[in-house]
């Protein structure tokens, strides 16, 4: 029962957030961007023209939340997407070929001893910023998590008797890779890519606090988030929208993997 | 043993929450000032730094010969007087004879000629500001005549800035982290990224100082700053102007405001394909609300101008009727330009300063109403320097230029071989500004000033925004805090009350 | 077992070389020159590059490369541009406000986290354990400047409890220390518990059924001796390992909280050599911070070995 609630209630939030993705394309009160000088910092309320209020420059908070939707979703995904592809290959490489081996895994540990704030703030200050520096540097964060998953996977596989039963077949390398190795190791990738996406949409919110991430005048919740802290004191509803569509996003995601995580363990776990 | 270590853990908690402060007894007045800064300053040698934020710091520590008031008069400081000689080529200071370096020695005008010997020299940022001056004469111990190669009206300003400052020879090597000066203030303290602590020196020659320790504690966060001064752990802070609500009201705080000495302009690269073109230029200028862009940047508290000076320079004449603000006349001009159909350009932002960040993206959305698609970048400060103001890389950038107390400072870059990342390469204003230099009449000056302003405000060679104001919230208790047109701090005749 | 230490000790070099050579050319690539930095915007192309070559950025990067390596290897980091002063220097003074935090914070965490943990694991499935694992699910989702914030208006301002800002040193004021440090750690920690009651949790509940444990029960020792003494023991090796690693990762993941509430360390002192463009600075402190955090991963992988030998086939082959 358990992992039951937490996979449902991850999927229903993630759920909500790509609900609102969706709307993004079809419906926004106000479009996002649009500045209005006069209309700023107005509170919100239900009765307002704007229902979750305006910002500092008259811009509508709740077609921002909604737009911004987006690009959190684009950098989350095609960051985790990027660094999960670069490091399963370089991860199966490091396992199948013996020269490659040392130099990849040295490298990626190299990679991991970087905190992945450091390790986004240098890539980040030497790219461009904005939306491809980001997606970037968080990609580059993810390539060791998932080649060190990958190649201890594969190491672990190699042992199995039916794969050196496929070998003894004859079967090519290729072969025996997509055919048993890709499913057995998809449940564990799909876990860990899910939380993965948690954790990208983290760094990209404090990315954007350090002024590193998406730019303005772009709508990104790390970004409105960052912009609310000067107004904190004065203004505190600025970032109660962002900041609650952050937790949704993140929380969705990481209730997924931890779902997802308690069902794979428990498989071969009998803990029930 | 886990119990035993949570036990401990919350009885440290519950005591540390409710441990007395040792709050001093507020018997005596404070002669103590807490001050918030959010920059740090980069080194205290005021001769190997651009940075404003060391010379807020730096202008208590060190001496000019002269400084200034906040009604920009030239006042006496190491310098009793001074004689300016009949051609303008010369001018000879006479110095105090009761100044002392923090470290004993007294100073001399061996110690003044190798100052400025330092600050010409190789190293240091200003040094072209200083090429004019071609020779140093000590007369003896306590005169000393400078000579310039060219005629410089306002010569005597030069002497005003707190990087012409005076330093001991022997303390160089480490000016950076131990500076020695002669001023009222003594470096106590500076812990990097937390606080700096000045005290004061009791063998200053000037007039008493109340004070006897002056706290400058390093903020970034302007809610941090704002949440120190409410619980009154800081005596001053600076003020942005959405916190002024905050404030203004409460009897219990002050809030000192003066329009600044400088102007914020959105700086154009005239050699890109569409700037290059005056009426793009005029179009864009007449897309732009400046009244918005100050609510939004300062929440009001800017002035509009419409050429490079700001309006506490002497010589400020009005422009801000030459441009209007007619966006429908704007596209029209576009159109005529040959850009009906706009065009995209970029928008460099430094940052760091929220106040050009703010008015960039205005901007940006003001102009994409006629058409023209602005993509911000914002950069670090050291990139700006870099790219848009030393490799003139760029399209347009929004920026301040700050703290001259004469005219021609501000408005040399505009000769047309200046080589500065913008200028008025036409050259309508070469001869006027080449006048301007020479002319010992005051009155005419301010004619030839006048008419560089309105051709720059027609020309637009950038498109002039506003003069920020600055502002300072205070405790109802602190005294003597003034704001002077040069961008720094002094502490000498701030005292607290009660 | 001494291979074993030998080996990481091998590879725990090998990786401080590459960590090295990632920071150095990567900091190269940065544009913005240095020297036109320090000397600002008014000086001469001259000047700048006088500053340049004197500075020895005119040499082959492989040269400085190595000169700086060796430079690195006797301590000395070089000055910052910046500050003036030696980097060295720099970073020592802010390490205490660091390692503080993430000390504090750690302490508030594990404890946190065991409470709450073996509390989940005993009481499987019960409401306690859903409660605790959604709490602590929630902290890892929120933003740690929200939180911050919304810390500073309500203990600092409204309820004065906490300092608002900055740090005061352990020598200065021991309560006065832990009041500065108080807000941030738990920020911090608020993150760090739902990882590491998650592992807590299914270590437990692996201990809790080994056969000791029911050798223990058969005994008739009370439940709480079974489950302090043998299952907790038991279940210590994985937390204890992710407790070390989760430690080298605030070491330098603090940045945030230290903008927030203006705590001078290392983390605010990379984001100000990142704006300034102070390379010096931020070579010293990227080859500080991941030298640490592979130190303590090693020293952790050691002692978790040293305490149960059967780990061992566990650390080689798993993440």
């Amino acid at each position: 029962m358990r992992i039951n609630i937490s996979l449902i209630l991850g999927i229903i939030l993630v759920l909500i957030i790509i609900a609102v993705w969706v709307l993004s394309f079809v419906y926004l009160p106000y479009p996002p961007n649009e500045m209005n000088i006069p209309n700023k910092f107005l509170k919100p309320g239900i009765e307002s023209e704007h229902i979750l209020g305006t910002d500092n420059f008259g811009r509508d908070i709740l077609s921002r939340i909604i737009y911004g939707s987006r690009n959190v979703l684009l950098v989350a995904i095609s960051s985790v997407t990027l660094g999960a592809l670069l490091g399963i290959f370089l991860g199966a490489l490091a396992a199948m070929e013996r020269f490659a081996d040392t130099i990849i895994m040295r490298i990626m540990d190299g990679l991991m001893a970087f905190p992945g704030i450091l390790l986004a703030m240098m890539l980040v200050t030497v790219m461009e910023r904005g939306i491809k520096g980001s997606i970037a540097a968080i990609s580059i964060f993810m390539v060791p998590v998932f080649s060190r998953l990958v190649y201890s996977m594969i190491l672990e596989t190699e042992a199995l008797l039916y794969i050196k039963a496929a070998k003894s077949y004859g079967s090519s390398r290729r072969q025996i890779f997509i055919r048993h190795y890709i499913p057995a190791m998809l449940p564990r990738l799909i876990t860990q890519f899910t939380s993965a996406i948690g954790s990208a949409v983290m760094i990209e919110t404090s990315l954007s606090f350090l002024g590193l991430g998406i730019q303005p005048p772009y709508a990104s919740w790390g970004l409105m988030l960052s912009e609310s802290r000067q107004f904190f004191l004065g203004y505190p509803y600025l970032a109660v929208a962002p900041g609650i569509a952050i937790i949704i996003t993140v929380l969705g995601f990481n209730l997924i993997g931890d779902g997802l995580n308690d069902i794979l363990i428990n498989r071969g776990n009998s803990d029930e | 043993m886990k119990k035993i270590i949570a036990i401990l853990l919350i009885a440290m908690l519950i005591s540390a929450c409710t441990a007395q402060e040792n709050t001093p007894e507020k018997a005596d007045v404070k002669t103590e000032l807490t001050m918030g800064y959010t920059t740090e300053p980069e080194g205290l040698d005021p001769h190997r730094t651009a940075a404003a934020s060391t010379f807020t710091v730096t202008n208590n520590i060190f001496d000019t010969l002269v400084g200034v008031t906040p009604q920009w008069e030239i006042v006496p400081r190491l310098a009793k007087e001074w004689v300016i000689s009949d051609d303008g080529m010369e001018i000879t200071f006479s110095l105090r004879d009761d100044v002392y370096f923090h470290n004993g020695r007294q100073m001399t005008a061996k110690d003044v000629e190798y100052s400025f010997n330092r600050l010409k020299d190789a190293e240091s940022p200003r040094a072209r500001d200083y090429e004019n001056i071609v020779k140093i004469e000590v007369l003896n111990d306590y005169e000393i005549k400078f000579i310039t190669a060219a005629l410089d009206v306002e010569l005597l300003k030069s002497f005003v800035y707190p990087w012409a400052a005076v330093v001991p020879e022997e303390e160089v090597a480490n000016l950076k982290t131990e500076p020695v000066g002669t001023g009222a203030f003594t470096l106590e303290e500076w812990v990097p990224q937390q606080h700096l602590i000045l005290k004061r020196n009791e063998n200053y020659y000037g007039d008493e100082i109340k004070l006897e320790t002056v706290k400058m504690v390093l903020i970034p966060d302007a809610t941090g700053m704002m949440a120190g001064f409410q619980v009154g752990d800081l005596d001053i802070i600076p003020l942005t102007g959405d916190q002024v609500t905050m404030i203004e009201g409460n009897e219990n705080y002050k809030i000192i405001s003066e329009p600044m000495n400088a102007v914020q302009i959105m700086s154009l690269n005239t050699k890109n394909e569409y700037l290059s073109n005056e009426k793009v230029r005029q179009a864009m200028a007449m897309a732009i609300n400046k009244d918005e862009v100050i609510e939004a940047s300062m929440f009001g508290y800017g002035a509009k101008i419409g050429s490079h000076l700001p309006p506490t320079s002497p010589d400020y004449y009005d422009t801000n009727n030459i441009i209007e603000y007619n966006p429908e006349k704007a596209k029209e001009l576009l159109k005529e330009a040959g850009y009906e159909n706009g065009f995209e350009i970029d928008m460099s932002l430094p940052k760091n300063y929220q106040l050009h960040v703010d008015a960039g993206q205005v901007i940006a959305d003001q102009l994409g109403r006629i058409g023209i698609k602005v993509n911000i970048q914002l950069v670090e400060w050291g990139t700006w320097l870099s790219e848009v103001y030393g490799a003139k890389n760029f399209d347009t950038t929004v920026v301040g230029h700050t703290g001259r107390l004469d005219s021609y400072a501000f408005l040399s870059r505009y000769k047309s071989d200046s080589n500065d990342y913008i200028s008025l390469t036409t050259g309508e204003v070469d001869v006027l500004l080449e006048e301007a230099l020479k002319e010992l009449d005051e009155n005419k000056r301010k004619e030839i000033y006048k008419d560089i302003q309105v051709i720059l405000a027609n020309k637009l060679p950038a498109i002039y925004l506003q003069t920020p104001h600055t502002m300072l919230a205070l405790q109802k208790n602190v005294e003597g805090m003034k704001i002077f047109p040069i961008d720094f701090y002094d502490y000498k005749d701030v005292y607290l009350t009660e | 077992m001494f291979n074993y230490v030998l080996d990481r000790l091998k590879s725990s070099i090998v990786v401080l070389f590459v960590v090295s050579i990632i920071t150095f050319f990567v900091l190269m690539i940065i544009p913005g020159n240095p020297a036109q930095l320090i000397l600002g915007a008014d000086a001469t192309p001259e000047a700048i590059q006088e500053l340049h070559a004197a500075m020895g950025l005119d040499r082959p990067l492989y040269q400085q490369y190595f000169s700086w390596l060796l430079d690195l290897l006797k301590l000395d980091m070089g000055k910052s541009y910046v500050y003036g002063e030696s980097v060295t220097v720099l970073i020592a003074k802010s390490i205490p406000v660091t390692f503080s935090i993430s000390i504090f914070a750690m302490i508030m965490a594990a404890f946190i986290a065991f409470l709450f943990g073996m509390i989940s694991a005993i009481k499987k499935d019960s409401i306690a354990d859903y409660f605790s694992r959604s709490i602590m699910q929630l902290g890892a989702a929120i933003p740690s400047f929200w939180i911050g914030m919304v810390f500073i208006v309500y203990f600092g301002v409204r309820l004065k409890i906490f300092p608002v800002s900055g740090f005061v040193p352990l020598e200065e004021n021991f309560f006065r220390f832990i009041k500065s440090i108080t807000l941030p750690s738990l920020v911090l920690a608020i993150g760090e518990v739902g990882t590491l009651l998650r592992i807590i949790r299914s270590s437990m509940l692996d201990s809790l059924k080994q056969d000791y444990m029911d050798m223990a029960r058969v005994k008739g020792l009370s439940s709480f001796k079974i489950y302090i003494k043998y299952a907790l023991r038991g279940a210590l090796t994985a937390p204890l390992t992710i407790i070390g690693m989760q430690f080298a990762k605030l070491a330098g993941g603090t940045v945030v909280v230290e903008t927030i509430f203006a705590l001078p360390g290392l983390g605010r002192l990379v984001l100000t050599a990142v704006e300034h463009r102070d390379i010096v600075l931020l070579q010293g402190l990227v080859m500080f911070v991941t030298s640490t955090v592979i130190i303590i991963t090693l020293i952790v992988d050691i002692s978790v070995m040293f305490f149960n030998p059967r780990v061992k086939s566990f650390q080689q082959g798993e993440l």
